[in-house]
């Protein structure tokens, strides 16, 4: 069994606690205009050359293994639970020492639930902490499944509005809400994230609904990703439009103020993850 | 008041630009014109006397503790008996070279000229080593494959056994220099012993007399009493045993500034501070003195340890660039019983450090399994203040590294830092730790180039030939290293030293005769991250994928990477081979076999003092002089070009899968063979390591760093952009204390070749 993953990351601090390897899941089905990384988002292996390395030779193989710069890249891999493995226990004595372990990231997890439910049960027989980073836009079913092998969840509560969701981001919010509901009866610690992107999610109608199903859910802590762009470059290579290329990333006192909103209704908040 | 004492004492340290002072080269070629016909120990030993006896001496505004080197403060003192040569050559431009001026002024230079260097021409210990090292020792030399050191200078890199000079005191060491001499009438040592002994206490009772004489001459009562607890203090250590925490502390500086002037050495350091001076402070906190005094004490000694500075030759300044003169100190670690060794001393140390937040001392903490968390966070704070203070040492390595070298296990546990990075025996051992460098890429280069037109050549075989070649010139340095041993021995033995280095007494010997318990020979291997990528690369290009000759990649490197096609060879060899320092076996064995080769080549070594030689690996600033030395590699390293800094860090940009993986790639390394040391370089973002949390993961960080069996690792807490800024704004950065290698120096005291090495290596988030 194989599964199609475009970064694996080791050193990752800010996502499930300690010092962790985020294994990045490739595809996936929302298309939100200021995803980060847009060589996730696709359902397939992706090759493209990224200028800023690029050697401008006179005439261009396009060929990742010969362009000898790296400017030619390849974006996913598909990979047996094996190789990912033993990326994973390299890191092992951090783990140990730092409360660390696994997350797995997306794209979207839950489009390849398979090889996340095989790669799961491979890190909790090796005693990893698991964790995923999830927009919960997936198969009920299959989410069941993947949590039992989990010891955190990061769910992403990106617009509350049901018609804006399914505009702007192809997300279905009554499944995405269902899946949360789902989860917290499952008894799993939960951490909702919310993104920052002025202008889309950084609204007062928004941050109350997702405040209210915090609240309902007796959910304890949030984290809230602030817009960055950091992506651009790759959506360029990729010829993909970034569509978030224009806002403006938030401003520290408009964090701020949000962090306070959150901490008035009790609840525990982090920047950044 | 305390505050106002302490920056008083800080500003007056740095307000005036460094000088050159002759004073103690002119007393001591006076006392040598009179003993003429005397052994060599004699002749050194009255020496030094007669410049404790005569040598100007000061007590500075608002200073607790006393004794200074020179009048005028961080004043370089010169020692022409070693060498008048490099001062002849460099008299015109100490000023203005590029690392670590100092001013000379014309009278001094017209005396230095006219009297100093027409006496010592042709008598130094350099003259004796140029006349008897051979022409192949010289070869591996100009071809810096081997750069030895202290062939100029004093020899240094010691510990003494503080603890004996303070539960002692002087006079009874004295009684039994004595005792031993009664028995062995014609033992020219002990003789040399009780004459620096003697002059040192004579030494110290002309700072009572000072201090009695200016507190006369002041009208502040404040000060007044202050200068009389000096006078007093002095008086009595002259002889006794001290019984305070500020006594012990004024007898150590007095000791410090006396072997000063016996061998003006660089690195005579301090120890396991917090072991052997915890009784002091327990004692006197149980008498009721306020902890605040006892604060004020210590910041007043660590100031002092930034007055003595070395003045070296311009290359030397290159390879040890900013000053370290290794004022080293050890908390932490074990008791020789093997319990955990830190105590309410070791936090104190570092709590007064974080007022001062100078180079010195250079304190370094040892870490094991044992060490509390409290004192761990406290180590973690004190890093992030980005000093680069202290250093980790971890002591689930080198205890076992000890061992292995034969050092009984109550000794090994017992272990302590001196210079930079360098590891002793305290008190025990005459280590040389310092005494030479060993350039293993150079090794390669030359490897290649003569292997360039061997037909149809395997890679087996140039590895083969590479480690001929290793053991080739270390057999060379091996040489060269004990005939610098042998010159110290002939020309500079250092009876006051060796009167507090374990052994020397019973022997009856001084440490370059062997008096000492441990004798090694410590030697670094330097530019193993660029030796293991080139090779790899070198196997990648031309045996597996075999895109070009052997021949024609030896050409290219020839040419340093000119033209179109070789530089997008250049890029492929930078981008699509593995590097030292992300964690891949393949490439991190290359490094990890040919590190353990070198070691072992080394440790079958012996020393004219019957001890071993000993493997390190760390550079001090010297990868950039030695990247000097060496042209283009298969690594794509360009000629000239700096090596990986440190010692075991990677090459600087090449590291790409954060410090886990760098981490690991350094694990795979055979620490315990280092014995000499290592030197591995960390930079933080300081954003990275904010708030307690930043502090939890830095001590979390630490702990993985120990069950990973790494030896040393040190940190720079700096934005590479305040260092932009310091660049540009000097004056604006004057304070900025960063680490260099194995110690800390200022960052504006730095040639612009240092600055930019520390502003590349990779910033990591926490």
């Amino acid at each position: 069994m194989k599964g199609l993953i475009f970064n694996i990351q080791r050193y990752s601090l800010h996502d499930g606690g300690g010092v962790r390897t985020m294994i990045f899941f490739k595809g996936c089905p929302l298309h939100c205009p200021w995803c980060s990384n847009p060589e996730s988002q696709r359902f397939q292996v992706e090759e493209v050359r990224m200028l800023t390395k690029c050697l401008h030779c006179k005439t261009c193989t396009k060929n990742v293994e010969e362009c000898p710069s790296g400017a030619m890249v390849r974006f996913g891999t598909y990979m047996s639970i094996k190789e990912i493995i033993d990326i994973v226990l390299k890191d092992m004595v951090f783990y140990r020492t730092t409360g660390g372990g696994v997350t797995l990231s997306g794209g979207e997890v839950l489009s390849q639930p398979e090889f996340a439910i095989e790669l799961l049960k491979e890190l909790k027989t090796l005693g990893i902490h698991t964790a995923i980073e999830t927009s919960g836009q997936g198969n009920t079913n299959a989410l069941m499944a993947i949590v039992n092998h989990l010891d955190v969840v990061l769910y992403d509560l990106k617009i509350m509005d049901p018609t804006l969701a399914k505009e702007l981001l192809n997300a279905d919010s009554s499944l995405i809400e269902a899946n949360l509901i789902a989860l917290v009866k499952k008894e799993k610690k939960v951490i909702p994230r919310i993104p920052l992107v002025p202008g889309h999610t950084m609204n007062m109608d928004n941050m109350n609904a997702i405040m209210n199903l915090v609240l309902k859910l007796n959910l304890k802590e949030i984290h809230l990703l602030p817009l960055h762009h950091y992506g651009a470059t790759k959506y360029d290579a990729l010829n993909i439009p970034y569509k978030a290329k224009d806002i403006k990333v938030p401003t520290e006192k408009e964090i701020a103020k949000l962090k306070a909103f959150f901490e008035g209704n009790g609840l525990k908040v982090c920047i950044g993850g | 008041m305390s505050f106002s004492r302490i920056e008083a004492l800080k500003k007056q340290l740095f307000e005036n630009p460094r000088e050159v002072s002759i004073e103690r080269a002119l007393l001591y070629m006076q006392s040598h014109k009179e003993t003429e016909g005397d052994p060599i120990i004699l002749r050194r030993a009255k020496a030094t006397a007669y410049i404790l006896d005569h040598v100007n001496i000061s007590i500075r505004k608002s200073e607790l503790i006393a004794g200074n080197r020179t009048i005028k403060p961080r004043s370089g003192i010169i020692s022409p008996e070693m060498s008048p040569y490099w001062i002849n050559n460099e008299i015109d431009t100490l000023a203005t070279r590029p690392q670590d001026h100092f001013i000379f002024n014309d009278e001094d230079k017209k005396t230095f000229s006219e009297v100093l260097y027409p006496y010592w021409k042709g008598r130094s210990l350099k003259d004796y080593i140029s006349d008897k090292l051979t022409d192949e020792v010289k070869a591996t030399t100009r071809l810096k494959i081997v750069t030895l050191n202290q062939t100029d200078k004093g020899q240094g890199h010691i510990i003494p056994d503080f603890e004996n000079i303070l539960k002692k005191g002087l006079g009874t060491i004295v009684d039994e220099l004595k005792n031993y001499h009664k028995k062995d009438q014609t033992n020219h040592f002990y003789q040399a012993a009780i004459i620096v002994h003697e002059a040192t206490k004579r030494h110290i009772s002309r700072y009572a007399i000072l201090a009695k004489l200016e507190a006369s001459n002041t009208t502040d009562e404040t000060r007044k009493s202050e200068l009389l607890a000096i006078a007093t203090i002095s008086e009595k250590i002259t002889t006794q045993a001290p019984d305070t925490f500020y006594e012990a502390c004024q007898l150590i500086w007095f000791i410090c500034i006396a072997l000063q002037y016996e061998s003006n050495a660089s690195s005579i350091s301090l120890g396991q501070f917090d072991k052997y001076m915890y009784p002091y402070y327990k004692k006197d906190i149980e008498r009721g003195i306020p902890l605040s005094a006892l604060k004020e004490i210590l910041k007043c000694l660590w100031i002092k340890t930034n007055d003595v500075v070395l003045i070296r030759s311009e290359n030397s300044a290159k390879y040890f660039a900013g000053f370290p003169t290794g004022y080293t100190i050890t908390l932490g670690g074990l008791t020789s019983n093997g319990r955990c060794a830190v105590n309410d001393l070791s936090y104190l140390a570092l709590e007064t450090y974080q007022d001062i937040r100078l180079p010195q001392p250079n304190l370094g903490v040892r870490i094991n399994e044992l060490i509390p968390r409290d004192f761990l966070l406290k180590t973690a704070e004190t890093i992030r203040l980005g000093t680069g203070i202290p250093q980790i040492f971890n002591d689930e390595v080198v205890v076992p590294a000890f061992l292995n070298r034969g050092v009984s296990l109550e000794d090994a546990r017992d272990y302590s830092v001196v210079g930079c990075v360098e590891l002793t025996i305290p008190g025990k051992t005459y280590g040389l730790h310092d005494i030479a460098l060993f350039n293993l890429l150079k090794v390669m280069e030359v490897s290649l180039k003569e292997l360039e037109d061997v037909p149809n050549i395997g890679f087996d075989q140039i590895i083969e030939f590479i480690k001929k070649n290793i053991e080739y010139h270390v057999n060379l340095m091996v040489k060269g290293s004990n005939l610098v041993d042998i010159g110290h021995r002939e020309y500079a033995p250092v009876p006051l030293l060796s009167s507090i280095i374990d052994n020397c007494l019973e022997k009856g010997l001084d440490i370059t005769e062997g008096g000492a318990k441990y004798n090694f020979s410590g030697v670094q291997g330097i530019g193993i991250a660029n030796l293991s990528d080139s090779l790899y690369a070198l196997k990648k290009i031309v045996y597996e994928e075999k895109r070009i000759s052997f021949k024609e990649l030896i050409i290219a490197l020839d040419n340093n990477f000119e033209g179109e096609e070789n530089r997008l060879l250049q890029a492929r060899l930078i981008n699509k081979y593995d590097k030292y320092g992300n964690d891949i076996d393949e490439v991190d064995y290359i490094s990890s076999d040919l590190l353990r080769y070198y070691s072992k080549v080394v440790e079958k070594h012996l020393t004219p003092r019957g001890g071993h030689f000993t493997p390190g690996s760390y550079t001090v600033s010297a990868h950039i002089p030695l990247g000097e030395a060496v042209g283009a590699t298969p690594d794509g390293r360009n000629a000239a070009e700096q090596l990986a800094d440190g010692g075991l860090s990677p090459m600087v940009g090449r590291d790409s899968h954060g410090p886990t993986a760098a981490l690991k790639s350094v694990s795979k390394l055979d620490g315990y063979l280092l014995s000499n040391g290592s030197l591995l370089n960390v930079k933080f973002s300081p954003s990275a390591l904010a708030k307690e949390d930043g502090l939890h993961k830095l001590a979390d960080f630490l702990l993985a760093f120990m069950k990973l069996k790494i030896l040393h690792v040190q940190f720079n807490v700096v934005n590479a952009k305040t260092l932009k800024e310091a660049q540009k704004n000097p004056s604006k950065y004057s304070g900025l204390v960063v680490r260099v290698a194995g110690y800390s120096a200022f960052f504006s005291d730095l040639s612009i070749q240092i600055q930019n090495d520390i502003i590349e290596r990779t910033e990591h988030e926490l």
